[in-house]
């Protein structure tokens, strides 16, 4: 070991009422998820350390830094790193983690600063491990499962230690091998088609033959070749540079080329047979504008980072969701955290910078308790589930931003690619202090683009077009990063203060593409840029010209400033300890520019790079589905069904999994997830109070079915837009000030050999976009921002794994006075309980249906009527609503979906810890042909049960006048819930068992 | 009008600082968020100050320990501007993340002569993870603490992972216990007032086991504060996890504003007293 390598070790002390509860926690783990049990397990962090310090420095830094004095042990010899511990002795083995070299290290770059605090000016280098340590007592267990478990080998690597030497084998410090720096290279597309996809192909451009000879043509066009040639650049080809940054452009992921397809679509029910030009244009973008010209709230919409919607005279609100999807399934953690922190930055490069205000996170995975076999290259959806879940945490919480709303859905077909959507809502000042009003870019040419945050490394190549491409085993670790919440905070926190001092003229971030993307795309506003990778810092050397561009390196923004505030902007980032690098220039030279100090790499028309992909023609297919119907069991099983039924994991509590989230930071947060008098029973739509101490409020809500696409895709968008609307009208959102967010999620659609049922997902995409016409111009629900993500699907020894088309409609509406906000707790017994909507019996792909399709070996069908949108007689009944809760008439309200009524009815008793007496004759009286599992678990939209104290019972039902409103019975004193039907008992059951079962499937247990 | 300055600090991750500015200014103070390095750089004095407040987040993401980061920034780049500012009697507060800094610098449960050495810590709640949920305090009404004067008991929220209050030496644990520096105790929210006890409750009441149910300890002046909960959190009535239960609610400030007030009144006392 060189002696300039330090390396500190330390390990929680324990005894005496302290714990290794991180080691406690670990030990719960492993029999979990591989059948393991050991005796004893204990946990250290290790740094290793390169710098120059003297021995008593050292032990300063060991002291002052690296242990806390009061709870840890420290070893500087590598001792406790390799399972010599000052307390138990020798392990019987221990495993140590550490990163591979590349990989985001936070916990090194925080040691790192610290040490500037105490030795400033000493150039250190650092990086993390963690040991595991092990006795396993009498029987020793195969290690290579536990190795498995505690790493993930595509960003980390480990030593096993449990020689005599075991020092000598500690995970040597990390160091990429050196790379000589690459120049830029032409590629030759004057070849045969096959070489055309295959250099797509091979360079994980993910360009079709169409794209490709686009690209081709234009390197023929005479113009071209004599700018080429002017600019010193080869004459007949595309450099490297070029081709990526095209990729990029054109890929999928940024510019949604399927959304934008000519579709021949047909319907062999109906007979129709039509051509649509752009899903985007016609059903999102349409309807849209449409609703643009009856209101003024509409501020900027479908181009900026996120949409934008006036609130009130000082404040506008804006909103995104993003999905992380396939980093996600590669790297749990690190993909989620990156797309949570990604999204926050769409927010902050929104107009002039917005500030994120709140987090919306809905997963879909494979089921928890999954047992069937694991595709090689996956990892089991509990894993997923917990990584996931821990980058969201880490990556919400780090950030200060507290994650409000969100659903967690399991479905096998997540097992291939789970879904990771992360929305943010953001606030700005309409105008800043200079007058400009702040959701409009101002860029001019001349303003110096400036590259703000982290820097560029060989993490986060290829992210864009890998998303782009299914996911296969050799898909790249260079598309998995791990985000860096602090650097990110660090530099939001700069941003909003640059915003405030009028310094921004344009800003976007770094998502996908890089910069290729960010400085594309701003130079679109002007007509231009010329840029230079030179300049641009990086995380590590030898990175050719067009891994600068297109690198994803995360924690980025790209922002434009005026020459004469550039000196105060640099001295903003400077207080902030924020890299900020002047790399180029906004031009109007039609032409964006790239240069590696003197040398041109890229010269790309801005109308070729925005405009020059050629659209895509499909084709759609629409036959309806067939499945068998559901088989319903005697009534007197309800009760059974019900207890059952609620433990599933698609109905059972998430709390255990949200109480991690921060939900309360900015201190606004008026309905929080949870509600009730223990706080434990689900809310349906947050609401929040931004400006604090004052009591205009937002409202933000999610819906997601997925599973209604098994039967058609127009039923489950519509299904997912009622559902957040309504979550939204059952804590009384203003519905003169709601906008939505479309974000698909959808297998491949385009027919090919790998996918010969790309007809009828394209006909499922086209059924969803009509729905979402549909329902959102009946609801007056304008889409301000959307996302789509096509290529879902996962193949792994030839096995593919499709998912289910799933939306997530995500809702952000005004709140007029968050004191009347309503929560869905029953509150009091003797509380009038009422239905509000009608019932039918549609029990087509419900909850239930799925249950006893899985508890019959399918001998059930999911099969039936899907619940039916009927949005003029929705819409009325949440007007009525929503005005009775203006009139504080209401004491609570509880959106049935999952699981309908009965679920429903429970989760408002959970609330008030108290059982109710129901009485469904009422709705089997009104609605045709529904029986009594239908009243019961039935999906049917629009309906959402209410409670109200006898005393407002009349006035409340006045103002229901002209809606279904149906009395149900009353709140009761006790544990029993039951629910009759006239004289015919169906369910009587109690309610803590409910809720015993409801809580027990997802809980993660309480402390060691 | 005197003012009452506060300097709420901001940078490397705290992320309260905009809740915690405006109860200060619910409380009638003139709060400014100042940067940590305007102070190390010397664009502002922190003895233009008359209150300092250490707002919770996530300073350096808590790696190596929760507030180790910016305990030393503050403890080694701005050692004189701190020890000056609270041997001059003014107060000081630190809320989560901020308790934890004035923990590892040494300012809590601290010393008279203001040494800046480290006696007590913040360990991995017992679950090992983070948490968000609602707990019930109660306050020594035999302490120092100036921030604590007229409450009894309040409803704030929690939010960390590292909030196990525990010390190396016991003995200490009873000093400060004798001298009322163990200010804020869970308590069981079920039981009358008053409740507080040294016998760690079961979790979640109190959501870290922390020591003797520790959640806030002060200095022997009284004059420094710090607490793992939440109090900023809880400015208005309708930010309660069970506001819309309770039936007659007057809607307005919530009593945890108090602790804030607190310290803007005996600040515009002593400077009226000098």
């Amino acid at each position: 070991m060189n002696n300039n390598v330090l390396r500190v070790d330390v390990l929680p002390r324990t005894g005496s009422g302290l714990i290794d509860s991180r080691a406690l926690s670990t030990k719960k783990i492993l029999p979990k998820e591989i059948e393991i049990n050991v005796k004893t397990i204990r946990t250290s962090l290790g740094y290793t350390v390169k710098a120059d310090l003297t021995e008593q420095e050292r032990g300063n830094a060991a002291k002052d830094l690296f242990s806390d004095p009061i709870i840890e042990h420290y070893s500087l010899d590598g001792s406790i790193a390799a399972g010599l511990l000052p307390d138990l002795g020798r392990s019987d083995i221990t495993i140590q983690v550490g990163f591979k070299p590349g990989v985001t290290d936070n916990r090194a770059m925080a040691a790192e600063d610290g040490l500037r605090t105490l030795f400033p000016r000493r150039k250190t280098k650092v990086a993390s491990t963690i040991s595991y340590h092990f006795w396993f007592g009498n029987n020793t267990p195969d290690i290579g499962p536990i190795i498995a478990l505690l790493h993930n080998p595509m960003l980390e690597q480990f030593a096993i230690l449990e020689s005599d030497r075991r020092i000598e084998h500690l995970i040597p410090f990390p160091v990429l091998p050196a790379q000589n720096t690459r120049k830029s290279e032409s590629i030759d597309l004057e070849v045969g088609d096959d070489e055309l996809l295959d250099i797509s192909e091979r360079g994980l451009l993910a360009l079709n033959l169409q794209e490709m000879k686009a690209i081709q043509s234009h390197y023929r066009d005479p113009n071209v070749k004599r700018i080429r040639e002017k600019m010193g650049l080869p004459v007949d080809a595309p450099t490297d540079a070029e081709l990526e940054c095209l990729a990029q452009t054109w890929s999928e992921h940024c510019s949604h080329k399927i959304f934008a397809a000519k579709i021949h679509h047909k319907d062999t029910e109906t007979g129709e047979s039509t051509t649509i030009d752009s899903l985007f244009k016609t059903y999102i973008m349409k309807p849209t504008l449409d609703i643009q010209k009856e209101v003024d709230w509409l501020l900027s919409i479908f181009h900026d980072n996120s949409g934008v919607i006036a609130w009130n005279e000082n404040w506008s609100l804006c909103m995104k969701a993003e999905t992380h999807n396939s980093p996600s399934a590669l790297d749990p953690f690190g993909g989620a955290m990156t797309g949570i922190v990604g999204v926050n930055r769409d927010i902050l490069g929104t107009g002039l910078g917005a500030r994120p205000i709140a987090n919306t996170d809905v997963f879909c995975f494979g089921p928890p308790d999954y047992s069937g076999n694991i595709p090689k290259g996956l990892f089991h959806p509990s894993r997923v589930f917990r990584g996931v879940h821990a980058g969201v945490r880490a990556g919400g919480n780090e950030s200060g931003i507290p994650t409000v709303n969100g659903a967690i859905i399991f479905d096998e077909r997540y097992l291939g690619k789970p879904l990771v959507y992360c929305g943010t809502v953001g606030i700005m000042p309409r105008l800043l202090p200079d007058g400009r009003e702040s959701h409009d870019k101002t860029p001019t040419p001349g303003d110096i683009v400036y590259m703000v945050g982290g820097r560029v490394g060989f993490d986060g190549i290829h992210g864009a077009t890998f998303s782009s491409l299914e996911l296969t085993e050799d898909s790249p670790s260079s598309a998995v990063q791990i985000g860096d919440p602090i650097t990110q905070k660090k530099m939001l926190d700069m941003i909003i203060e640059a915003r405030d001092e009028g310094l921004i003229q344009v800003i976007t971030d770094n998502g996908a593409g890089g910069l290729s993307s960010s400085v594309g795309e701003m130079a679109e506003l002007t007509g231009g840029a010329d840029l230079d990778l030179a300049v641009v810092p990086l995380k590590q050397a030898g990175l050719s010209p067009w891994e600068i561009l297109v690198s994803e390196s995360q924690e980025r923004m790209t922002v434009g400033v005026k020459p004469e505030d550039c000196e105060s902007f640099e001295a903003l980032a400077a207080l902030h300890e924020v890299e900020a690098t002047a790399i180029g220039k906004f031009t109007d030279s039609g032409a964006f520019i790239v240069r590696m100090g003197t040398d041109v790499v890229a010269h790309l028309p801005i109308s070729f790079l925005h405009d020059g992909c050629p659209q895509l023609e499909l084709a759609s297919e629409w036959t309806p589905p067939t499945h068998a119907e559901v088989i319903l069991p005697e009534d007197s099983q309800m009760g059974e069904a019900l207890l059952r039924l609620i433990a599933r994991p698609n109905i059972a509590s998430k709390e255990w999994w949200v109480r991690s989230y921060d939900h309360e930071v900015i201190a606004q947060s008026v309905i929080k997830p949870f509600c009730g008098v223990n706080h434990d029973a689900p809310g349906d739509a947050a609401v929040i109070a931004p400006i604090q101490g004052q009591t205009q409020g937002a409202v933000i809500s999610n819906g997601i079915i997925p599973r209604y696409s098994d039967i058609d895709a127009y039923a489950m968008t519509a299904a997912s837009i009622d559902e957040a609307l309504r979550n939204a009208v059952c804590v009384g959102v203003d519905l003169d000030l709601i906008a939505g967010l479309d974000n698909f999620c959808w297998p491949d659609p385009v027919e090919s050999q790998k996918t010969p049922d790309g007809r009828y997902k394209l006909a499922q995409l086209v059924r969803a976009n009509r729905a979402l016409d549909d329902v959102c111009r009946a609801y007056k629900l304008p889409c301000i921002s959307g996302k789509d993500s096509m290529k879902n699907d996962a193949k792994l020894h030839g096995e593919k794994i499709s998912i289910p088309p799933t939306i997530l409609f995500s809702l952000i509406g005004n709140h007029k006075d968050v004191r009347k906000a309503v929560s869905s707790d029953f509150k009091t017994p003797g509380d009038r309980i009422y239905l509000c909507g009608e019932s039918h019996q549609e029990l087509g792909a419900s909850e239930i249906a799925y249950m006893l399709r899985d508890e019959t070996r399918g001998q059930s069908g999911i099969g039936g009527r899907i619940p039916e949108i009927d949005t003029t007689r929705n819409l009325a009944l949440y007007r009525a609503l929503t005005e009775a809760m203006q009139k504080e008439l209401v004491s609570s309200a509880h959106d049935c979906s999952d699981g309908g009524l009965a679920v429903a009815i429970s989760e408002c008793c959970f609330g008030s810890d108290s059982g109710a007496r129901v009485d469904v004759s009422p709705i089997m009286y009104d609605c045709n042909q529904i029986e009594p599992w239908g009243a019961m678990f039935g999906e049917s939209l629009g309906r959402i049960l209410v409670s109200v104290k006898p005393e407002n019972s009349e006035a409340f039902e006045n103002s229901m006048t002209g809606n279904a409103c149906y009395f149900l019975g009353v709140v009761e004193a006790g544990d029993t819930i039951s629910v009759n039907n006239g004289d015919t008992k169906l369910i009587s059951t109690s309610m803590s068992t409910l809720r015993k079962a409801w809580k027990e499937t997802l809980d993660g247990g309480g402390p060691q | 009008m005197t003012q009452v300055r506060i300097a709420v600090l901001s940078g490397f991750g705290i992320n309260c600082e905009t809740e915690t500015m405006a109860v200060f200014e619910m409380a009638g103070g003139s709060p400014e968020k100042v940067h940590v390095n305007m102070l190390v750089n010397g664009d502002l004095n922190l003895d233009d100050y008359h209150i300092m407040a250490v707002p919770g987040g996530f300073s350096f993401g808590d790696h190596l320990g929760s507030g180790r980061l910016l305990g030393n920034r503050l403890r080694f780049g701005l050692r004189d501007q701190v020890r000056r500012f609270v041997r001059a009697g003014k107060p000081v507060i630190g809320i989560c993340n901020g308790f934890q800094v004035l923990v590892k610098m040494g300012l809590l449960p601290g010393d008279e002569e203001v040494t800046l050495t480290q006696t007590a810590s913040l360990a991995l709640n017992d679950s090992a993870h983070y948490e968000n949920r609602w707990a019930t305090l109660e306050f020594d009404q035999n302490s120092p603490c100036i921030w604590t004067k007229g409450l009894t008991r309040i409803r704030v929220p929690v939010r960390h992972g590292e909030g196990k209050f525990v010390t190396s030496d016991r003995e200490l644990l009873d000093q400060w216990a004798k001298r009322g520096q163990l200010v804020a105790k869970y308590v069981d929210p079920s039981k009358e007032y008053p409740s507080a006890t040294d016998e760690v409750l079961p979790y979640p009441i109190s959501p870290n086991q922390s020591w003797r149910n520790i959640a806030g300890v002060c200095d022997p002046t009284g004059l420094v504060f710090g607490l793992m909960p939440h109090p900023e959190a809880y400015h208005s009535t309708w930010l309660s996890p069970d506001w819309t239960r309770d039936e007659g609610i007057e809607h307005g400030r919530a009593p945890s504003i108090t602790i804030f007030h607190n310290a803007v009144e005996y600040s515009l006392q002593s400077k009226k007293e000098t």
